[in-house]
């Protein structure tokens, strides 16, 4: 299987695994075989071919893209034969295309354009009767079908990688184009980055800017712990205002990495502060210097959590992220059973995993990229993928392969199903005395996780190479997080399970990890970016103003356990908290000073900041910052036997925020437009005899909401949505609640 | 043979401009010269050339319209640029020409894009539409050259003339239910699993079974393997069955069913050929009721074929795909004559769907069916399998007993197999030729498994004498032949080999030579034509009995045979049956006829030379499991194809459509 094939191009010795095709290799030996509708990330649609190529011995050309090379042969990129059929497809492409290069959002980045030039044409040879077209706005999107040249990437993108299946072709040979399910689109915009001329635009940037007038700041996206690479992309608005910049869009390398619609979209959460507020500065010092506790949540740099363990060091505040906090316990407890101080999984993992299984998180939303990593997994490798938790989603029906639809509540006792399930001989001797306590037929019944659909996840693992499990934040943030955590170690040591625990927010596995948390808040309490006596706020609500996450550097701890960038996209004016530390005698001169003294024994190593590197090889290998070391431990502790099952009557209302929405930052920005709504299904609204449009009441904890009630069609079961994207608290508590719902 | 005023086909030079009819040459193919009983055929031009039957022809028309076809064509595609836009040009500049406003650069023009076109389209029509043009334009210069240097229309712009086109591949060709096969692999390549069922679906609705048990006569008709192994198309068909199941999705029907109309047909019997004119009549908003003798769905598939070849969920998901249209199954329903009659009158019309249930014997001496040990294989395979796959009925249990099976054909190694799993002491396979036969006659994979499950097989031989002590079954005396070729050049003849005969002990003897159809039901009065080898017969193009309204396919038409031939049959007989229905008449449509004619032109071409594909590129295997995994059970032994097995199996297939077109 693994054996490896040598073949020459260009009469250059190179090298093919299995699997790879003529084109890839090529792309890895940096051999330039042009292409229209080649992206690196999906399979081959080969419609446009151009990457034809010659093969000794083999008469006519050879489709580069979808051939894997066989042993010896000869292959031959360029000749004047190729040219010419590579041409007579550009004077193909080029029949009745628009000449509006001059408005064209693509001018400038436009593959159509470019590949016209190379290839020296500059006329339109051929041309047919013209036909007349609809332009069509799906939301983000927007679809000039007169520009398309049915290439396919946008389709495949939306297919293969995103999973949502709504682009899709409307065949009609000349006239064929574009066409979307619009009820399936999720808005990433997946479709408009991958476009290699200005068909799939977006609706918000089109005919803003031209494309070369933009200036480009590589960074990381700052909305979800998958921390994807982005490029700000801005410029000034006017004469007027120069040096007033704005963000006009975010561009990634589409080619192989992929962002989520919040990522491409939320982009201008910056706060706009034109120039230090000395008066609020010297407030903010005499806070700090009253203050005994610093509450913050997980939307801040690693530099920055380091800085506010230095002040915790040098003057003694309690260190309060209630979120990052019951992360970092959990991760506690896993390494406690693992004896590794990281789980082992990451998207990479996922995307190549054949037998998945996510429990406790609503993966849509929770973190995009897991999901789409699984759709790749689905697709390529039809990976068995069962999803559980309380509430199905249907918008993942084509690619989960099983639904458990398990009890609100019942996560302990159904995490502890499948450890019988998986994990060997060895780890029931460990743990002899939690497996000896196991009633399956209890667990079963309480949880409604039959014993047969277990029967069928076993069934299915059978041949699986590559499992995963992906554990999301409703077991972090379970009452019995801590013995679920040590039955997740028990997998990941135990098993062939590869584990992956979603980071909940931004950087939870990064102050988490640098961090020293308290529980307990004292008297006064200074907040940044959260509810405090005192606060700092990049909302711009706060008693100081602070730079958001776009305006600063450092570094981020993403879901793949890997330090990366933040460049600062836009200048800001005021102060931030470093400032304040100097202030207050914790001395540096730039925060990115931290990034270098970031805790070794957690993993993290002594790369400066400016040294960090963030781009990608030709052939897709992510370079970006670095990955944490793994710190091993001994793996001493056992797993306790299971608590009772509590179950959950009445109304139950679950934290869950809408697709592209996070926390605030994500619902300041103009393109994702969202009312906090308590949405549930029809079933719900007759149980709590609420109805669509009504204001309701209810209390979670000590917050008391007031929210619009809306039927979703899309949710069945008795438990509803309530987001917590209006809200800059990082929760920790367990993500169902039952409520009493009021009329107001 | 025939008579042709010109021939380009397959590469033949043939023209007979200028001389007299009576010494026209004849072309060397079968060409559809006459279109049905009542319409003769002007010009036939397809991928691979063109030829006129009549001098009158207007060929500069005939080039536009060819065009104009890949056109309709490429309504439906459109996947490559040489080819959405190279077709598009090519009909612009024809049509140019025949209304007799093109000039010489136009032909230079459809020259350059033609070339093009067949260097790099994506599929084989792209790359094939230009051949009969280019033919055409060479051969016939000077009608071209007229229309453009008198800039008039070409003679018959304006006449009405009927063109008919149908688009083929020789796979679909090649199979009994002309399943647009590239089409379903297309669907693998794109990842687009319910779009492949779909296209499966159109023509074959028993995409889960035919994904798993179909002798595939697709793949030796499969252009890939004149250039090295042929594509795995059987089982990438399963791939797109797997993921309606695996995701729990409803059914992907080709089409959505047409609103229930007053027409009802009664079919009898549940297996493929019923199912199969169940599925169609009720797309086409036809009322079904089918009549089951047995207590389960699926005729021999279900209780003949073992459940570690095709587990019975998955057949019975292409059975509840039936059901799903609103198709009414009633079982436990034997028909007799008496009901025939009346369900001739209560019914528009009846399908005869019944297979072939009796087993033949082998003729040998004393084989009387009331010895104990002589099981027919009909009768051991269905309790076999409605016990392990229904709970029906005693478990088959041979432990320490000795099975001898007389077959060759896939209903014996079901039977081998079988006793394997009943835990059989020792399993013979008694047959009468050679290996090589045997494999012909099933599969590879077949006989090798069985090898490998412990099954002997004894070739060149036959059951002589059956040796019973009481009634029971003692033991056998086995012939021994060989082949003797014969001098005169004829058929080799099998010798029996005198005094090479042995004995062997037996405490089962189970004939699996062949079936017979048990057609009790039909009404004597009816007096219907019956084939040579009693089975119901038909002229095999509109599958009507020689009784208005009474129809017939399957097995109990053709004699024992294949799945996909069933579903052939009965795909088209319920085609026929929804006109009839309609209109009492028996009609086919031009899609249907052209398909007939081009199954008798054969598409597929094994000399013909494959380019622009890099041969030597491996088919792909899926795993199956280890024999002591399998044989004492009945898991399913084939995985299937793994998704990079089935994607890379996908990329291999070269889209080999074509476009073959009459004019009248």
């Amino acid at each position: 299987m693994s054996k490896m094939i040598q073949f020459t191009i260009d009469g250059r010795q190179v090298t093919a695994a299995k699997g790879e095709s003529i084109l890839q290799v090529a792309r890895r030996e940096e051999i330039y075989i042009p292409t229209m509708c080649y992206l690196a990330k999906t399979s081959p649609s080969a419609s446009c071919r151009m990457c034809v190529v010659e093969a000794e011995g083999v008469d006519g050309f050879v489709l580069s893209c979808n051939t894997p090379p066989t042993e010896g042969i000869a292959i031959t990129s360029d000749s004047q034969a190729l040219y010419t059929e590579r041409q007579n497809i550009m004077k193909m492409y080029n029949v009745n295309h628009p000449l509006q290069c001059g408005v064209c959002d693509k001018s400038g980045e436009c593959d159509l354009q470019n590949k016209t030039l190379d290839f020296d044409l500059d006329d339109q040879s051929f041309a047919v009767a013209d036909q007349r077209r609809e332009s069509k706005v799906w939301g983000v999107l927007s679809y000039d079908p007169h520009l398309c040249i049915m290439c396919e990437k946008c389709t495949s993108v939306c297919n293969e990688v995103v999973g949502s299946e709504a682009l899709f072709i409307r065949p009609g040979g000349y006239k064929s184009e574009i066409d979307n399910t619009f009820s399936k689109c999720i808005q990433c915009g997946e479709c408009i980055s991958v476009c290699p001329v200005g068909a799939m635009a977006s609706t918000d940037f089109e005919y803003t800017s031209n494309v070369w007038e933009l200036e480009k700041v590589p960074s990381a996206c700052a909305h979800c712990s998958s921390a994807c690479n982005l490029t700000y992309e801005k410029k000034h608005t006017s004469i007027a205002t120069l040096g007033d910049e704005h963000i006009y869009r975010v561009t990634n390398e589409y080619d192989h990495d992929t962002l989520c619609g919040a990522g491409r979209f939320g982009y201008d959460y910056e706060n706009r502060v034109t120039q230090k507020d000395e008066d609020a500065f010297a407030i903010a010092v005499s806070a700090f210097e009253n203050a005994d506790t610093i509450r913050f949540n997980s939307m801040i740099s690693n530099e920055e959590a380091l800085l506010l363990q230095r002040l915790k060091e040098q003057f003694g505040y309690r260190l309060i992220n209630k979120e990052a906090k019951k992360y970092q316990e959990f991760m506690d407890a896993f390494t406690s059973v693992s004896g590794n101080s990281l789980y082992s999984a990451d998207l990479e993992t996922i995307r190549k995993s054949d037998y998945a299984i996510t429990i406790g998180s609503a993966v849509s939303t929770d973190n995009p990229m897991v999901r789409f990593a699984l759709s790749v997994a689905v697709n390529r490798r039809k990976a068995y993928m069962a999803y559980m938790h309380p509430i199905e989603d249907e918008m993942l029906r084509n690619l989960v392969t099983q639904y458990v639809k398990y009890e609100v509540g019942s996560e302990e006792g159904v995490l502890a199903m499948l450890c019988e399930m998986i994990v060997d001989e060895k780890a029931k001797e460990s743990h002899k005395a939690f497996f000896d306590d196991l009633d399956l037929g209890y667990i079963s019944g309480e949880s409604n996780f039959g014993e047969e659909e277990l029967e069928l996840l076993k069934k299915k693992l059978v041949r699986r190479y590559d499992p995963v499990l992906i554990i999301g934040a409703d077991l972090i943030n379970h009452p019995n997080a801590v013995n679920i955590a040590k039955m997740a170690g028990m997998i990941e040591k135990h098993s062939a399970f590869s584990v992956m625990i979603i980071p909940p927010e931004t950087n939870s596995l990064g102050v988490s990890l640098i961090c020293d948390l308290d529980s307990e808040e004292g008297e006064n309490t200074v907040g940044y970016n959260v509810a405090a006596d005192f606060v700092l706020s990049a909302l711009g609500d706060g008693d100081l103003d602070m730079p958001a996450l776009s305006q600063q550097e450092g570094t981020l701890t993403n879901i793949d356990k890997r330090v990366v960038p933040m460049n600062a996209a836009l200048a800001y004016h005021g102060y931030e908290l470093n400032d304040i530390a100097n202030a207050l005698g914790v001395k540096s001169d730039h925060v990115i000073d931290y990034t270098a003294e970031l805790p070794q024994e957690r993993g993290f190593s002594t790369v400066r900041f400016d040294d960090l590197p963030n781009h990608y090889t030709n052939v897709g290998e992510e370079v970006r910052g670095y990955y944490l070391d793994v710190v091993e431990t001994e793996a001493s502790a056992t797993v306790d036997v299971i608590s009772d099952i509590r179950e959950f009557n009445g109304s139950v209302i679950y934290r869950c925020d809408p697709l592209m929405q996070f926390n605030p930052f994500t619902d300041k920005a103009h393109q994702i437009i969202d009312e906090a709504f308590l949405s549930g299904s029809e079933q719900f609204a007759v149980a709590a005899r609420i109805k669509d449009g009504e204001r309701v009441r209810f209390t979670v904890g000590e917050d008391v909401y007031e929210r619009v009630f809306k039927v979703d069609e899309r949710l069945k079961g008795t438990v509803a949505l309530n987001p917590s994207f209006d809200s800059s608290e990082n929760y920790e508590s367990y993500r169902y609640n039952q409520v009493k719902i009021e009329r107001v | 043979m025939s008579k042709v005023y010109f021939s380009t086909w397959r590469g033949e030079q043939i023209s007979n401009v200028g001389k007299a009819e009576d010494a026209w040459e004849e072309s060397a193919y079968n060409l559809p010269a006459q279109y049905d009983d009542h319409r003769e055929s002007k010009a036939f031009i397809g991928w691979d050339g063109v030829a006129l039957f009549d001098p009158d022809v207007d060929v500069v028309r005939l080039a536009t319209e060819y065009a104009a076809q890949y056109q309709v064509y490429s309504e439906a595609c459109g996947r490559c640029a040489p080819g959405r836009w190279g077709g598009r040009i090519l009909y612009d500049l024809l049509d140019k020409i025949a209304r007799g406003e093109g000039t010489h650069d136009d032909v230079t023009h459809l020259k350059e894009v033609s070339n093009s076109m067949q260097l790099t389209s994506k599929c084989e029509i792209g790359k094939t539409v230009p051949t009969p043009l280019m033919d055409l334009m060479e051969h016939f210069k000077e009608d071209f050259d007229r229309c453009i240097d008198e800039q008039v229309a070409s003679k018959h712009y304006d006449t009405e003339v009927n063109y008919i086109a149908k688009i083929t591949a020789p796979c679909t060709d090649a199979c009994p239910a002309h399943v647009d096969i590239p089409g379903y692999i297309e669907g693998v390549r794109d990842l687009r699993f319910d779009d492949s069922l779909k296209a499966t679906r159109q023509t074959m609705p028993l995409a889960h079974t035919c994904g798993r048990v179909c002798p595939h006569p697709c793949e030796d008709a499969c252009r890939r393997s004149n250039l090295d192994d042929p594509i795995a198309i059987m089982e990438l068909k399963r791939l797109g069955a797997d993921y309606e199941t695996d995701h729990g999705f409803g059914f992907f029907h080709p089409a959505e069913a047409k609103p229930k109309g007053d027409k009802k047909v009664a079919v009898i019997g549940a297996g493929p050929a019923g199912l199969t004119t169940a599925y169609y009549l009720a797309l086409e908003g036809i009322h079904v009721d089918v009549f089951e003798e047995l207590p389960v769905l699926g005729g021999e598939v279900a209780v003949g074929v073992p459940e570690y070849r095709m587990p019975i969920d998955k057949y019975n998901q292409d059975i509840e795909a039936v059901r799903d249209l609103g198709v009414n199954f009633i079982v436990n329903a034997r028909v007799d004559a008496e009901m025939m009659r009346q369900y001739e009158k209560d019914y528009d019309s009846v399908m005869v769907a019944t297979g072939t249930r009796i087993s033949k014997k082998v003729r040998c001496g004393n084989e009387r069916p009331e010895l104990d040990g002589y099981w027919s294989a009909i009768e051991m395979l269905d309790q076999v399998n409605l016990f392990e796959k229904y709970g029906i009925g005693e478990e088959v249990d041979l432990t320490g007993k000795t099975v001898v099976c007389v077959g060759g054909g896939f209903t014996s190694m079901d039977v081998v197999r079988c006793s394997i799993r009943a835990n059989a002491k020792k399993v013979y396979m008694i047959y009468r030729r050679d290996e090589k036969t045997i494999i012909r006659n099933t599969t590879y994979e077949e006989y090798h498994e069985a090898v490998e499950e412990g099954v002997e097989f004894l070739f060149h031989s036959a059951v002589n004498t059956i040796n019973d002590e009481e009634d029971v079954i003692k033991s056998l005396l086995i012939d021994k032949f060989e082949l003797v070729p014969d001098p005169n050049g004829g058929r080799a003849q099998l010798v029996k080999i005198d005094d090479a005969s042995f004995t062997i002990d037996s405490d089962f003897l189970i004939p699996a030579v062949s079936q017979s159809a048990d057609l009790d039901l039909l009404p004597e009065e009816w007096e219907l034509e019956m084939t040579s080898w009693a089975t119901i017969k038909t002229n095999g193009v509109d599958y009507m009995t020689s009784r208005k309204g009474i129809f017939a396919s399957g097995d109990c038409e053709y004699g024992p045979m294949t799945i996909v031939n069933a579903v052939g049959q009965a795909k088209r007989a319920a085609s026929v049956m929804a006109r009839y229905v309609e209109s009492g008449e028996i009609t086919l449509t031009d899609d249907e006829i052209m398909e007939d004619h081009l199954r008798k032109m054969r598409v597929y071409d094994k000399k013909e030379k494959v380019t622009g594909w890099l041969p030597g590129i491996p088919r792909e295997h899926s795993e199956v499991l280890d024999v002591d995994e399998r044989k004492d059970n009945n898991k399913e032994v084939n995985y299937g194809f793994t998704q990079e097995q089935g994607l890379s199996e996908a990329e291999r297939c070269m889209r080999c459509y074509y476009i073959a077109m009459i004019a009248q």
